[in-house]
């Protein structure tokens, strides 16, 4: 009897070891071109994760994390073609770029593959409406964003606004979720402005802002590296005195660099590191691994997105591809290095806190990480 | 019109004056090259971005703004140079196409290298705070930034006119821009004066960086791309291998930028771009050579 029950175990595990030994993670992301300054730091955090699961064994000690990396040099073309690489070569789970446009590209070839797949840190709301039901986000979507920094703007008695925006991407397009909000809280909309990405200057739209009577109490605005510090130092030299509001693509050294011009921006970001937080622990572990700080919360963005990854699979108890995407549809309070991470109830856009930044001193000070009221949150806006 | 609408003018005109300013200094640089060796350099813009590290080593290394500011367009002048030595000579009397395929591997070769060696990521730059502060002129607030652009540009065309029209090399090198082969017969080497060339071109790309860097105080392994496409645009406008021309085109592209940013009604805004370049077309088809053609210039005339 002892025999056979020897036998049975040994076989057992066995059984277990051979059905799921490794998860194949394919990673279709930009590691050239306009998206790597996003893409890389992630990069560089899910690798991070991936060393630390594998250490230990793997995912529940026994499913190691197998990488499948791909540079999609920004390209949208290039997007689709990696994946569909990364499909036939048997990937279980996906990692697209940092930008809702090359995912949604994607998008067609993971649903028809039934492979789950999460972008490194797209934060439009539109993405995994649009992607369908495989089509996952990491980061606290532009929606959520605005609400949070119009609602503290407004509780500050700040209720007077100018938005500048680009038509050029979905994220650029986070004011208009912003001018809504205010509307909606009661606030006023003095005029908005759109600029292109890249654009080289912008003092004509500031010379407009300081000009305007009675001057807005604030001006919001997502254009990043390098449109906001270029736009910020003409709205500055223009003679506008008030309020700036950006959001997470300006959560960078160039931001806090920028000196006087800089002094009290406030801007929305997925984490702030907190004495004794997740992500204090997580960007001391990126110190000990890569020998520098950590300079941006990308790094533990990407993170987040394998602890996501392993919470789905342990749920799910294997690594077959639509069981992980099931899971992962119903996970519910992952705790990340940036946030505690919800699917759970969501179309595929997390439920994350989002953290209040302001500028000070060259250094971040954090104002708050409100929980925006879900009445106030804009639906996704569809182009 | 009020007092206050007048003041608005003329604050968009200086904004116009300072960013077509730094067009024409673009433009001027890829003209020069053009003009000597038939090379549309696409690289220009990574000679910008070379002076913009420069910059930023010089920020984190502790050197003063005004000590990093030659450096970094001195490091563009030698810059420059190496490029035509290395990539640029070899292929010196190929076709058209083909200088022009070299200098877009040279640019892209570039901008692998400070993506892998760099960061990917941009680079703040530390930019005095003197350059953020403005001043008042009547009721116009000027930026210094925008003072310190438009002196930049006025030194420069200065001393370039200078050096081409009274200096041995200038002159040589409006020979080779003529002819190049009666110009060697004259006893003018080649590898000189198009060695020279891409050293002035390198200078005014350094100057140039100089100004967009300090607008917005960081610096990218793309940051080339815009500045380069502006430049371009520019010297086509202006009549391509024609040095008054360059300058003349950046100017009225600046103007064209601002002025439409300035005065379009925001309903419009959003094709404020394919407008404009839709100016650019205009300008072209009633002058298919340029604002002031180059003298050699061999096309038809409408």
């Amino acid at each position: 009897m002892r025999r056979i029950l020897t036998a049975t175990t040994a076989l057992c595990l066995a059984a277990l070891a051979a059905q799921a030994d490794e998860l194949k993670l394919g990673l279709a992301t930009a590691q050239t071109g306009g998206l790597a300054p996003y893409d890389a730091p992630v990069v560089e955090g899910i690798h991070i994760a991936v060393d630390e699961i594998n250490a230990t064994g793997g995912i529940g000690g026994s499913i190691m994390i197998e990488l499948n990396e791909k540079d999609v040099r920004s390209d949208t073309a290039q997007t689709s073609i990696s994946v569909q690489e990364l499909v036939d070569a048997g990937s279980e789970a996906i990692v697209l770029p940092c930008d809702a446009d090359p995912s949604i590209a994607a998008a067609a070839i993971v649903d028809a593959a039934q492979v789950p797949a999460i972008s490194t840190c797209a934060s439009s709301p539109t993405l995994p409406l649009i992607g369908g039901d495989y089509v996952f986000a990491n980061f606290p979507g532009d929606n959520v964003q605005a609400t949070v920094s119009a609602s503290w703007a407004f509780e500050q008695g700040m209720k007077s606004a100018f938005i500048l925006y680009s038509p050029d991407s979905q994220y650029t397009t986070m004011p208009l979720y912003f001018a809504d909000v205010m509307k909606a809280l009661g606030g006023e909309i003095l005029g908005e402005a759109t600029y292109n990405i890249g654009q080289p200057d912008f003092s004509a739209v500031a010379t407009q802002i300081a000009a305007l009577d009675p001057v807005p109490d604030m001006v919001m605005t997502s254009a990043y590296e390098p449109d906001f510090p270029t736009f910020i130092k003409a709205l500055r030299a223009a003679g506008y005195e008030g309020q700036i509001i950006g959001s997470d693509g300006i959560d960078s050294p160039t931001t806090f660099g920028l000196g006087n011009v800089a002094e009290g921006v406030v801007f929305t970001t997925a984490g702030h590191a907190t004495a004794g937080s997740p992500l204090e622990a997580f960007n001391a572990l990126y110190e000990e691994k890569t020998g520098s700080a950590s300079e941006t919360v990308f790094n533990a963005v990407g993170y987040d997105l394998v602890k996501v990854l392993e919470a789905a699979v342990m749920a799910a108890g294997s690594t077959e591809p639509k069981a992980i995407r099931d899971a992962m549809a119903n996970l519910e309070d992952v705790q990340g290095a940036t946030s505690l991470i919800t699917y759970r109830g969501t179309t595929g856009m997390p439920v994350r806190q989002v953290s209040l930044i302001r500028v000070k001193g060259g250094e971040r000070e954090l104002v708050g990480q409100p929980s925006p009221n879900a009445d106030l949150i804009p639906a996704p806006r569809m182009q | 019109m009020g007092a206050n609408d007048i003041d608005l003018i003329l604050q968009q005109t200086v904004n116009a004056v300072a960013l077509g300013g730094t067009y024409a200094l673009l433009a001027l640089g890829l003209a020069v090259v053009f003009s000597i060796m038939g090379l549309i350099n696409f690289a220009h813009g990574e000679l910008m971005t070379i002076a913009g590290y420069v910059l930023m080593y010089c920020g984190i290394a502790g050197v003063p703004f005004v000590l990093g500011v030659p450096l970094a367009v001195a490091s563009a002048m030698l810059a420059a140079m190496a490029m035509e030595r290395v990539a640029f000579r070899p292929v010196r009397n190929a076709s058209g196409a083909t200088l022009l395929v070299t200098s877009f591997a040279v640019a892209m070769i570039l901008q692998v290298l400070f993506q892998n060696l760099i960061s990917p990521r941009s680079q703040p730059v530390i930019v005095p705070d003197l350059l953020g502060h403005s001043i008042t002129i009547g009721g116009l607030v000027i930026g210094v930034n925008k003072l310190f652009a438009i002196a930049a540009t006025l030194v420069m065309l200065v001393a370039l006119e200078t050096f081409m029209t009274r200096q041995k090399h200038g002159i040589a090198m409006r020979a080779a821009a003529e002819d190049f082969a009666i110009a060697r017969l004259m006893g003018i080497r080649a590898n000189t004066v198009i060695a020279a060339a891409f050293a002035l071109s390198g200078l005014l790309a350094g100057v140039a960086a100089v100004l967009w860097v300090s607008q917005r105080a960081s610096v990218d392994p793309l940051m080339g791309f815009t500045p380069v496409l502006k430049a371009f645009i520019a010297a086509i406008l202006g009549g391509l291998g024609s040095l008054r021309g360059a300058v003349a085109g950046g100017f009225v592209l600046g103007f064209i930028e601002v002025l439409l940013a300035a005065f379009l009604p925001s309903d419009w805004q959003e094709f404020r771009e394919p407008i404009g370049l839709s100016l650019v077309v205009l300008m072209l088809v009633l002058r298919p050579n340029g604002l002031i053609p180059a003298a050699t210039l061999q096309a038809q005339k409408a």
